[in-house]
């Protein structure tokens, strides 16, 4: 198909092979040291590819999650009312959603027949969106520790952690048995704030959706219930990836 | 385009320029290191040739023909191969296709004194100064020091600096 | 053989798009040829390992892809361009086909070079640079060859790959098939029955899930003798084969 890049010379020189070798060290870009440092550790370079082309975890994702946290910051210390708690969860099931799956990768056909399967890439992405959108969370907690009761101080600036892991597995399962990001979300969004409404209801305290420990083993049950999900409708057969 | 616009336009980062580059040329160094080389050392010489072409075009000045400037480099790259095979090999430089043509070294003492005068400063410039009257006028050092008007010593250490400016300002330029 | 079905079948709910295929493939440029719905991609898709089988045994370059290991094993030998190819826009055409090689665990350090050799093999040396979004649709075409060509492939898959390009790039398009084929096997699936005669050494006919006819395209274009249907003799054998096996299940 490709036309020879010079008429052609005798003697037995190749110049298209010249030409590719040149282009080939002209056209390459060696990946950064945070992609190699992945790529050390996940001892697949194709992996860390993988990790870096996840879309929430660009840098314009990650600097719009660090501004929304910022406003929440800012709010909860101005308005003396813990919101980061409320934020996070929802922060980070956004990223889960954009993170993979045929909703959001338009190359998703051609991504199932890769020899890094497409599972092996959604742990992946799936823990290092929970993971970074944690710190993200924690750190803004922490920034806000001062307004908070110091009843409730522990559980509202870390007890979300384990909501978020649900409302998170619940987006991906959705996102990927509806093959839709949006959708994802929306069910995400939704649960959290039916949930933040009911708890806060019923206890008259609006953070009880994360201070109420009798939650946790319900939130760990869904975020299982929802994984499980996951993997059987990422499933092409038993024995198959 | 011409050559040193597209000379330009690869320094620039255009890669479409260098294509167009290769094209253009790499069939007549070809056959003229083909005459001295190997086919297979010649594929080597011209990939490490358009390879110090794309890093270096930024250093480039129009003073002679991009085709003598491109046969600089590709001569240096085929003298860097031979000098790792040996003395024998390296004699290949001294006679043939590959030897030293008058007319391309003359281009090269253009270049290395355009460079020297964008290194070292304007003239008048003790460094450039220095570097005029021993280097490009091969005076000693003791007839230096008298027309400036300064220790021996200081001649030499000056020198040493001169270089060192020169050597960094050559940086990534063909080897 | 590079590819060995025997009695595949592929259900979804009760269509059966793929119904009893068996099949063996050696190297060289085989077509799979058929109306739309006839279960083309969805044999392709069990052969890019994408789609398993409802049932029936599927053999790969000589293992069976329902082991993972050997799955994985296939696919860093295989090339696969389907037929809705989505790109990511704001990759370049280099970053893209490095994407995907990496993704088949190519060694790192013959990237560059692989990546190179394919991008210039589809003639888009002078677009390596430029971001998806700024091509044309049958330049993305050729990106998607190139990504399925990268890793210099023993089993290659195009489903519809000329699509978008023009007659010129058709026509190179085919040299590219024919010289794939010597040491490849490459299954195209196409309802172009010019790309077929122009490349395939061998040819097979599906319709509603069944393989209707396996031969060359000399045999497939005898089958239209006398047939009126299509304007040239491999599209009047086409028709004719189709409007047998037409005639064959009515009855």
């Amino acid at each position: 198909m490709s036309e020879s890049m010079t008429d052609g010379n005798g003697d037995g020189v190749d110049l298209d092979r010249v030409w590719v070798n040149v282009a080939a060290q002209v056209w390459h870009r060696s990946p950064g040291p945070l992609e190699r440092s992945a790529a050390r550790l996940l001892r697949s370079p194709g992996l860390a590819r993988a990790l870096f082309a996840t879309r929430s975890l660009l840098l314009p994702w990650l600097i719009s999650s660090v501004v929304v946290l910022g406003v929440g910051v800012v709010a909860e210390v101005s308005a003396g009312q813990p919101l980061v708690w409320l934020i996070a969860p929802v922060l980070a099931a956004v990223g889960m959603a954009y993170a993979y799956g045929p909703g959001v990768d338009p190359a998703w056909e051609l991504s199932c027949s890769m020899a890094i399967s497409d599972r092996l890439v959604l742990v992946t992405r799936a823990v290092a969106v929970f993971t970074v959108n944690a710190v993200f969370g924690l750190a803004a907690s922490v920034l806000t520790l001062g307004t908070r009761a110091s009843a409730d101080a522990a559980p509202v600036t870390f007890g979300w952690l384990i909501p978020m892991a649900a409302v998170c597995a619940l987006t991906l399962a959705v996102a990927v048995a509806a093959r839709s990001a949006s959708v994802g979300v929306g069910a995400g969004v939704a649960a959290w704030i039916i949930l933040v409404l009911t708890r806060s209801s019923v206890s008259d305290q609006f953070t009880a959706a994360v201070t109420d420990a009798n939650l946790y083993l319900p939130y760990l049950a869904v975020a299982a219930c929802c994984a499980a999900v996951v993997i059987i409708v990422t499933r092409t057969q038993k024995g198959l990836q | 385009m011409d050559d040193d616009e597209l000379i330009t336009s690869l320094a620039g980062g255009d890669d479409t320029a260098l294509r167009e580059l290769f094209a253009r040329h790499a069939p007549w160094l070809a056959a003229r290191l083909r005459k001295a080389l190997s086919s297979h050392d010649v594929e080597d010489v011209l990939q490490e040739t358009f390879l110090a072409v794309w890093k270096s075009a930024k250093a480039y000045r129009p003073q002679g023909t991009p085709e003598a400037w491109l046969w600089v480099i590709a001569r240096n790259q085929a003298a860097l191969l031979l000098r790792r095979r040996g003395p024998a090999a390296q004699a290949q430089l001294d006679e043939g296709p590959l030897a030293a043509d008058p007319a391309e070294s003359a281009a090269v003492r253009a270049d290395l004194a355009a460079a020297a005068a964008a290194a070292l400063g304007p003239p008048g410039c003790p460094e450039r100064e220095l570097w005029r009257l021993l280097y490009e006028e091969d005076r000693p050092v003791a007839e230096v020091a008298e027309l400036m008007g300064v220790p021996e010593g200081t001649v030499k250490s000056r020198a040493h600096r001169a270089r060192r400016l020169l050597r960094a300002a050559l940086q990534g330029g063909p080897r | 053989m590079n590819i060995e079905l025997t009695d595949i079948t592929r259900k979804f709910g009760r269509n059966k798009a793929v119904d009893g295929v068996s099949l063996t493939v050696g190297p060289g440029v085989f077509g799979l040829l058929g109306p739309n719905g006839a279960g083309k991609t969805s044999l392709l898709r069990m052969l890019a390992t994408v789609l398993p089988p409802s049932s029936g045994t599927l053999r790969l370059l000589d293992r069976d892809p329902a082991s993972p290991s050997a799955c994985a094993q296939i696919r860093r030998r295989l090339g696969y361009l389907p037929q809705n190819l989505g790109y990511y826009q704001s990759f370049t055409v280099v970053e893209f086909v490095e994407y995907f090689a990496l993704l088949k665990e190519m060694p790192p350090n013959r990237v560059p070079k692989a990546v190179a050799a394919a991008v210039e093999r589809v003639d888009l040396g002078p677009k390596a640079k430029a971001r998806l979004r700024t091509l044309s649709g049958g330049m993305l075409r050729r990106v998607g060859i190139a990504q399925a060509i990268v890793n210099d492939p023993e089993l290659l898959l195009f489903d519809e790959p000329t699509a978008g390009l023009d007659p010129e790039q058709r026509v190179a398009f085919r040299t590219l098939m024919r010289d794939l084929g010597q040491t490849a096997t490459l299954v195209v699936s196409t309802h172009l029955v010019e790309d077929v005669g122009a490349a395939c050494s061998e040819v097979a006919l599906m319709a509603e899930g069944r393989v209707v006819f396996r031969g060359t395209p000399e045999e497939l274009t005898a089958q239209g003798e006398g047939h009126g249907v299509g304007d040239s003799p491999l599209e009047r054998g086409y028709s004719a084969v189709l409007s047998a096996s037409r005639k064959q299940v009515a009855a």
